[in-house]
């Protein structure tokens, strides 16, 4: 009797806390960006941010040697692969330095903007979002460095992401890799419009949208294109083209671009003050 | 430890998230992380039945929401069902051996993942696809490796020092 009646309060109980996560989650929900929720949520980070700080320069040492552990592999064949991108690199900053002369001149001329004209405020990498389904960074700075939701996080390589939430000492980045990401590209041979779209793990980025017709090249420069809703200011570097196969019958090819920032091992980033107008 | 036993939960749930935070959320196979704010709920479950678990977990939950990009009460309403589930699970156990524990952290955490995916995609996130299958399996394994303190550090936060279940079954 004593068993069956604890049974039936763990029940209860079990159903009073369920019911008031799905409450919890509906207001989350309904409030979206500006609700009562998010302001609690806000205000936990930045008390919570001090703290994790402090705990993250005592453990990093140790939790960076675990790490890199599970890395050493890779990491040789890294450097192998990086030697070579070092001499080819090299080569390529030759040509790309005409190249950009005759770029300049012709943005002079017909008065375009790209990022790198705009205002950007850099920030450090405090941490990856403690969750296994998103791939999401965190920036110390926040709305008190004018950061908002929506700016373009870079690196001087190229494009890591946007920022989707910001408190006042803190942002949430949303990387290129994560599955919610599409990002409006153009593939630089050919100016050929695409959309890079993440699909939540660190392999390369399919593109969609390249027609079979359209030429390209192993190894091509993919950069934004300012499109697909107006997310990215044009003339970021995304990546470079890994693979292209074209399967038969099908309408766009299957494209997959390296992005050209290390996103696993972001240490200093830089937001741009640009807010997407669409 | 003598510290006030009131003190103690609210400790053990800080560390827990500092601890996934900062150190685990750097310790990643294949891009996946142990998650231990999950091992809290199942740990709950496994030391101190289907109510406590149900409790732990809604707390658990809860914090580390106010830190995932996710809507605020996904993770809490998943780790309530999961601390429930792992405390029903273990009921009939009477003599809880290490390995048990291990398996049903194992077991419950890999279970805890499939779930998030579920609800997750039931509210519009993308979750489901291959990737899932790893996430299940790293932190399943992962969990189950941590699963020995994770118990001992729960048992001492609900204030037993000794697991509360075999003291039980010793006494019927």
């Amino acid at each position: 009797m004593a068993v069956y009646r604890r049974s039936r309060r763990s029940r209860f109980f079990l159903v009073l806390l369920a019911l008031t996560s799905v409450t919890v989650l509906t207001l989350d929900y309904r409030g979206g960006g500006d609700g009562a929720l998010e302001s609690v949520r806000r205000t936990a980070r930045d008390a919570f941010a001090p703290v994790q700080s402090a705990a993250d320069w005592v453990v990093s040492p140790v939790a960076g040697f675990f790490s890199n552990m599970g890395d050493f592999g890779d990491l040789r064949k890294e450097n192998a692969s990086l030697r070579r991108q070092l001499d080819e690199a090299r080569a390529e900053a030759i040509r790309g330095a005409d190249a950009d002369r005759e770029r300049q001149g012709l943005l002079q001329l017909q008065g375009l903007d790209y990022a790198g004209g705009l205002d950007s405020v850099p920030a450090r990498v405090v941490s990856s979002a403690p969750t296994n389904f998103q791939l999401t960074i965190t920036l110390d700075r926040g709305t008190d460095a004018r950061l908002d939701v929506g700016m373009p996080v870079v690196t001087s390589a190229g494009l890591v992401g946007r920022i989707t939430e910001v408190s006042k000492i803190r942002s949430t980045v949303l990387l290129i890799t994560d599955r919610q990401s599409n990002v409006g590209v153009r593939l630089a041979n050919s100016g050929e419009p695409g959309v890079a779209r993440g699909d939540g793990s660190r392999n390369p980025l399919p593109v969609d949208l390249i027609t079979t017709e359209v030429p390209v090249a192993v190894g091509e420069p993919v950069v934004t294109s300012g499109l697909e809703r107006g997310l990215f200011p044009a003339q970021i570097p995304v990546g470079r083209v890994r693979s292209v196969t074209e399967p038969p019958g099908a309408l766009q090819k299957d494209i997959l671009v390296d992005p050209v920032v290390d996103l696993v091992r972001l240490e200093f980033v830089r937001v741009l003050l640009w807010k997407p107008t669409g | 430890m003598r510290s006030d036993p009131r003190l103690r939960l609210p400790i053990m749930l800080i560390v827990a998230l500092l601890v996934q935070t900062t150190v685990l959320a750097r310790m990643r196979v294949w891009g996946v992380m142990p998650d231990f704010m999950l091992l809290v709920a199942v740990a709950g479950g496994i030391t101190a039945g289907p109510t406590r678990g149900a409790a732990l977990g809604f707390a658990s939950g809860m914090l580390i929401d106010l830190f995932l990009p996710t809507p605020l009460g996904l993770s809490a309403l998943v780790f309530t069902l999961v601390g429930y589930g792992v405390g029903v699970a273990n009921t009939g156990v009477l003599r809880s051996a290490w390995y048990i524990s291990v398996l049903t952290a194992a077991a419950g955490s890999t279970a805890g993942v499939v779930l998030y995916a579920v609800v997750g995609s039931v509210l519009g996130e993308r979750m489901i696809d291959g990737h899932l299958a790893t996430i299940a399996l790293v932190v399943g394994v992962s969990n189950a490796v941590l699963a020995p303190v994770a118990v001992r550090f729960v048992a001492w936060s609900l204030g037993s020092e000794r697991r509360r279940r075999p003291l039980k079954a010793g006494a019927t």
